[in-house]
């Protein structure tokens, strides 16, 4: 177990942009030491990215709590990656600097799926043998993955041994226990972790097609149920975090204050995989974030969720948090909704801008798609806004959206229009700023929409030019580009027959596929047809009684529910908050919310 | 006010100048010092480093001012919070601000791997011209002010702040001229007024 020669770097570091994210020190980071167990988590994308995910930092701690070594490597970028590969210098790990192959595991992190060919990026980098196949029989560390993509593994199933499903604070350190009390990945082991809550071994369960591609049946375990924290004030969180070397997209502290949605948006996976919404307590957090930015020194606090609006005891929980932090130390809250505004708007100079994500143009598609918000609430939260000294607004909208017309889309023009004349209605300083986003509706498993087709080509650019054509003067558009779209969605819910598919994509060039700037579609384009897989039969419209490749992940969810809110969003109907009354997803016998609590 | 010298090594170095800022910025809230803050539209802290050191370059000679009315042990508080390699070798309470990015004038170096020569040929020149990061054409032989070569290492001291030779750059010209490249480079003594 040596460490790799940094000194052999020197130049290479110099050569490269930003070469403190390969350089390690951070203050706060683990020291890592190696131990009974070795896990390294490891991020397909960049430091700058990856040093801002919590989730991967709580799995680092579920292992450090137990005695356990953990250690960080994220994606380098393609400068420093082709570099150590001319030097020979293997990809290693940021405190022991150590070669990944030395570990017991390596933790991939799974949070879109534009990352799958960064992960085989790094495993190539390291030195790793891609597929379980070329493994078998060799010394490897253990390749695992999780995160809110790891739902639908399949895509990639050939390169990993282990998948982790739903909420990953206890069940990798408990396969990690079991690893060494049976010395190694033997046979027992995998019957052992096999048989857990959250483990997915895809080694023991295989999909058999039939004519024409569906898949008949799953042989071997046929059903594998997502772990699940029920208590997130007793669940393990970080004290201190690594403070990056240099500037990360979120720098600052973090806090959970829930986990899961009350909502139900009929797009949103998140709304549906982090199901039941689980709180923190208003002590667990300001605890929690009076020691975070103690032992950072940072001088924000990000109170993140799906929706913090929605946390009942909101303004409590605040009163707290400003009566316990040192007085410079600025709360912030992305994911609020606009009807949870109220008009309480900071007082912040700095802050111009705000972020609107009505998603439909009009109340009968917010409606189908169960976005329960109206467009009086959100000029509402606009007024509040220009009236705080906001002059800048940003809307985020989805195009191809099921049922959608033309209507819909005159609908965002107007939404515009209004804002405007909202706006120009009183005297204002500055002039206003409107950009409109759109981005393309990708179909996600475990969703009402997880059977939607998804909009082709031809569709999407009909619906970017009437925004171009219709949106008032002074709008900015930007839109999404329409073949990454495609590709998320395949991959989204694909099957395992796309691992292939992906591996040659890799071969031909492709990584960091969710960056614009390195999207290299031909790429993608020529590894389809080199596969011969037509990547469109996978954004097709799947039949309602076909089983689909996540069908044996167990999300707790009742896929009969799925179902009936799809016939709902048909007929237009709001589902709305499970606030307002149990909806029967499935969930209810482990679910505050449909105990009562508010 | 705290003027403080302190470390860019172990790794520290390829740490830019600006998320160093910040760096210092955070260290010294952990360390529960309170800075002062400018008053203004846009307030920050009163943090004031030295000039910025070239990406990759060690050194155990940066400075820094910082206005605050801490009283403790500087070095103990600063270096129980600080990143690695960056840690305090020296303070003392100042009155005013020394303003290090002016009043350093020069600064001395040493590195190693580069192909031996003779120091002379290098001073005896009255005028040494190439072109700099941002493409202009540059006589640096002013901006030399000692060589010197001691068991296998190499020392110089070069201008810094306003007549500023990067030592980066001057090894880059070494290594063109002579051969070798450096393994390092580190900045070991800074000259000026207001240095301890």
């Amino acid at each position: 177990m040596k460490p790799v020669d940094t000194s052999r770097l020197r130049e290479l570091l110099l050569k490269c942009e930003k070469p403190s994210r390969y350089t390690g020190g951070e203050y706060g980071a683990p020291r890592a030491e190696w131990g009974a167990f070795n896990f390294c988590a490891c991020f397909p994308d960049l430091y700058e990215v990856g040093m801002s995910n919590i989730g991967i930092k709580i799995v680092a701690q579920s292992f450090l709590k137990r005695g356990m070594c953990a250690d960080f490597c994220f994606a380098p970028a393609k400068d420093f990656g082709s570099g150590l590969k001319e030097l020979g210098v293997p990809l290693y790990s940021l405190s022991l600097k150590a070669p990944l192959s030395d570990f017991d595991m390596l933790g991939f992190s799974l949070q879109y799926e534009l990352c799958y060919t960064n992960m085989l990026y790094m495993l190539d980098l390291a030195g790793i043998p891609l597929t379980r196949e070329e493994r078998r029989g060799g010394r490897y560390p253990l390749i695992v993955a999780g995160g809110p993509c790891a739902v639908n593994p399949e895509p990639l199933a050939d390169f990993v041994d282990i998948f982790f499903i739903g909420d990953g604070e206890s069940a990798d350190a408990d396969v990690a226990e079991a690893y060494v009390r049976h010395g190694g990945a033997t046979e027992a082991f995998y019957r052992e972790i096999g048989a857990m809550d959250g483990v997915y071994v895809p080694a023991l369960t295989t999909p058999v097609y039939g004519d024409g591609g569906k898949i008949e049946w799953f042989e071997g375990i046929a059903r594998v149920k997502k772990a699940l924290i029920e208590d997130l004030d007793g669940a393990i969180y970080p004290d201190k975090f690594a403070v990056p070397n240099c500037e990360s997209v979120h720098d600052r502290a973090v806090i959970e204050v829930m986990r899961g949605c009350y909502r139900g948006c009929r797009f949103c996976q998140a709304g549906f995989i982090y199901r039941p919404v689980r709180k923190r307590g208003i002590d667990t957090l300001t605890a929690q974030a009076c020691a975070l930015i103690k032992n950072t020194g940072y001088d924000e606090v990000s109170l993140n969720s799906l929706s913090t609006g929605d946390y009942g005891r909101l303004a409590e929980l605040l009163k707290s948090l400003k009566g316990s932090l040192p007085p410079e130390v600025t709360l912030a809250l992305p994911s609020l909704r606009a009807d949870s505004f109220e008009g309480q708007f900071a007082q912040d100079s700095r802050k111009t801008s705000l972020t609107f994500a009505p998603e439909a143009g009009t109340q009968r598609l917010r409606d189908v798609i169960n976005k329960d918000i109206t467009e009086e609430e959100i000029l509402k939260a606009a007024k509040s806004a220009f009236n705080a000294g906001y002059s800048a607004v940003k809307l985020y909208f989805m195009l191809g959206l099921p049922t959608e017309t033309d209507d819909d889309l005159a609908g965002i023009c107007e939404i515009c229009e209004k804002i405007k004349l909202l706006y120009s209605s009183e005297k204002r300083q500055k002039s206003l700023r409107i950009s409109v986003s759109v981005a393309t509706f990708v179909p996600k498993p475990f969703t009402p929409f997880q059977w939607e087709c998804q909009a082709d080509e031809e569709q999407v650019k009909h619906k970017q030019d009437f925004l171009i054509k219709h949106l008032p003067r002074g709008v900015k558009l930007s839109w999404s580009a329409y073949y990454p779209s495609l590709l998320e969605a395949v991959l989204a819910r694909g099957d395992r027959r796309l691992g292939k598919v992906i591996r040659r994509a890799y071969e031909n060039g492709c990584t960091f596929d969710g960056w614009d700037n390195f999207f290299y579609e031909d790429g993608w384009r020529n590894a389809f047809d080199e596969c011969g897989i037509c990547a469109e039969q996978y954004v097709r419209e799947r039949g309602e009684d076909e089983l689909l490749p996540w069908d044996f992940i167990d999300i707790c969810v009742d896929k009969k529910f799925l179902l009936a809110e799809r016939k709902r969003a048909y007929g237009g109907k709001v589902t709305g908050s499970c606030l307002t009354g149990c909806k029967g997803c499935g969930m209810q016998g482990v679910c505050p919310a449909a105990r009562g609590e508010r | 006010m705290i003027a403080f010298r302190y470390t860019k090594t172990d790794g520290a170095e390829y740490i830019s100048h600006l998320d160093l800022l910040r760096h210092i910025d955070r260290t010294l809230r952990r360390a529960g010092i309170e800075v002062n803050y400018s008053q203004g539209f846009n307030k920050h802290p009163r943090i004031f480093m030295g000039n910025p050191l070239a990406l990759g370059v060690r050194s155990v000679s940066e400075y820094c001012t910082i206005d605050c009315g801490f009283s403790g042990d500087f070095k103990e508080a600063f270096d129980g919070h600080s990143p690695d390699g960056v840690k305090c070798l020296a303070w003392k309470a100042v009155q005013n601000n020394p303003n290090f990015a002016q009043s350093i004038k020069a600064c001395r170096y040493e590195t190693e791997g580069l192909n031996s020569f003779d120091p002379e040929e290098i001073l005896y020149q009255k005028e040494i011209t190439l072109t700099d990061m941002r493409g202009r054409t540059l006589d640096i032989r002013p901006r030399i002010c000692g060589i010197e070569r001691t068991e296998g290492r190499l020392a110089f001291t070069l201008c810094c702040g306003e007549n500023n030779l990067r030592p980066d750059l001057f090894c880059n010209f070494l290594s063109e001229k002579f051969g070798g490249a450096p393994t390092y480079i580190m900045k070991t003594a800074s000259f000026g007024d207001s240095v301890f």
